[in-house]
């Protein structure tokens, strides 16, 4: 049997319409532009260049960026399929190819296809937590990200005359009687499904949507009500952690000075509002309290302002360390916390003690800190 | 407009150049990892346009014809509306190669949350449906 092939006149529906095509593509553009920035910022928090700054306040900022990162990234899965559909007959036009420039533009399209569908795709596994390939997410999710925003920009400067054609004309064409859904009813329909997925995961970062956000892949459970990545047993930590031997580290230039638990509880005591934010879209507020780092610093004989790299307790994975802009180490809201809303750190959150700092990725907040190099 | 469009498409080729740099870096020689990148990099539009955009379009057809009028619109939001939040549960659902579940994270009841979204869509598409129905009659 010959499988039919169907014609690019045989799509009949309101859907194909380039004003239909003309203002999901300008949803999108919107969609993927706040994914780029927000994951571009991300990614300089974590790999900083030397021209780079990330403020400590406002404390929020990374909480805002991040969620926006993972929101626009949901919206854009509905939206993008409404936009494939809308586009799809072209897909059949033939001649396969007619010039040089028509090729280019049907590879262009191919390329940004291919892209979007990656970062969409390993984005909704990733916040998942699930990876059914064998790379390291991070880095081919950033390569691909600027493969994608490139050939978006090509496509708009492609588009662009078609586009204002297509929001420019003045809505008199009479909606024809069909079958299925009208131009206005699969726009519509496209709006609430991406509204609907919006709303059905956006609670895993915003407070009021707690409650209704089905899907959400964080749950309001972990000890002391705060969402863990990392368990202790995970790390494999727990003999060190809980070993009356552990000390704080701290190295400065003015030498190596050791500080036991009940030391650093001795010393002035911090407590701060703040965020912890996952790169993976989660976020949670808590009180945390402990150690300031500039009283941590002064009380080792350093000073406030330089950068310090953390060194945690965990032998094994990428983020067992991390570098603590100055920027962080002069705030007295960056703590090495030891409590957590009221309760002696868990040990799932980092106990002994653990870094928490305003306005930083999840990642970066290492626990079971052993160490501080100055 | 030709400004516009050379102000779009010149940063536009240097992003695509550089993130065609930056994936080179990753995949070339092209080892297990670089051969799995490219797997997902034209599986997924692959998939699409050859299994799922087909079978939305003749479901979609099929709909329009077979169901009464006033059910049409409402019945196919509803199929996309469950489709998307399926797509969207997948990841938790399906966990060959998911992280362990560790306390407080991906302990929510996915199923559970799946099922009360697709309820709450049907009880609408039906709500809408009959409010349709009642307004055709004389």
């Amino acid at each position: 049997m010959k499988l039919p092939v169907p014609k690019e006149e045989s799509f009949t529906s309101a859907a194909h319409s380039e004003r239909v095509t003309a203002r999901i593509g300008l949803a999108l553009a919107v969609t993927f532009t706040t994914c780029f920035v927000t994951g571009l910022i991300s990614h300089l928090i974590q790999h900083p260049p030397g021209w780079f700054f990330w403020p400590s306040s406002p404390v929020w900022l990374y909480r805002v960026t991040q969620g926006a990162h993972v929101i626009s990234g949901i919206a854009s899965i509905p939206l993008l399929l409404a936009k494939l559909w809308s586009v799809y007959p072209k897909l059949f036009g033939r001649p396969l190819v007619r010039s040089l420039p028509h090729a280019l533009e049907r590879l262009s399209i191919l390329v940004l296809s291919a892209s979007a569908f990656f970062e969409l795709l390993t984005g909704l596994f990733n916040v998942a937590q699930n990876y059914p390939w064998n790379f390291y997410f991070p880095e081919v999710h950033y390569a691909v990200a600027w493969i994608a925003i490139g050939s978006v920009l090509v496509h708009i400067a492609v588009k662009l005359p078609v586009v204002r054609r297509a929001l420019s004309k003045v809505d008199t064409e009479p909606e024809l009687a069909r079958d299925g859904l009208s131009r206005r009813g699969f726009l519509r329909t496209t709006w609430l499904t991406t509204g609907v997925a919006v709303v059905a995961t956006a609670g895993a970062t915003v407070p009021f949507l707690r409650g209704v956000s089905t899907l959400s892949w964080r749950s309001g459970k972990g000890p002391q009500r705060v969402p863990v990545n990392r368990s202790a047993a995970g790390a494999a930590v727990i003999p060190a952690a809980l070993s009356p031997d552990w000390r704080l580290e701290v190295v400065s230039a003015k030498g190596t000075k050791r500080f036991s638990l009940a030391e650093l509880t001795a010393l002035p005591q911090t407590t701060a509002e703040l965020p912890i934010a996952c790169v993976e879209g989660w976020s949670q507020s808590a009180t945390w309290t402990g150690v300031s780092f500039p009283d941590l610093l002064k009380a080792a004989g350093s000073e406030p302002g330089r950068d310090a790299s953390i060194t945690s307790l965990e032998k094994n994975g990428i983020y067992a360390t991390s570098v603590l802009p100055g920027e962080h180490t002069k705030d007295a809201r960056t703590l090495l916390a030891l409590r957590l809303n009221g309760e002696v750190l868990d040990l799932d959150h980092g106990y002994p003690c653990r870094v928490i700092a305003p306005n930083r990725p999840g990642v970066l907040q290492t626990k079971w800190v052993s160490g501080v190099r100055v | 407009m030709k400004i516009a469009r050379t102000l779009l498409v010149l940063p536009g080729l240097a992003a695509l150049a550089w993130g065609l740099v930056l994936f080179a870096q990753f995949a070339f020689p092209l080892g297990p990892q670089g051969f799995v990148a490219l797997g997902w990099l034209a599986g997924g539009t692959l998939v699409h346009d050859a299994v799922v955009a087909p079978l939305a379009g003749v479901a979609g057809f099929a709909l329009s014809r077979i169901l009464p009028r006033p059910w049409r619109a409402p019945v196919l939001a509803g199929a996309v509306l469950s489709a998307v939040l399926g797509l969207i549960a997948f990841p938790l659902l399906w966990r060959a190669h998911g992280a362990p579940p560790l306390p407080g994270l991906h302990d929510g009841d996915t199923l559970g949350g799946l099922l009360i979204s697709l309820g709450v869509v049907w009880l609408g598409v039906v709500l809408a449906g009959l409010v349709r129905t009642l307004r055709r009659r004389p």
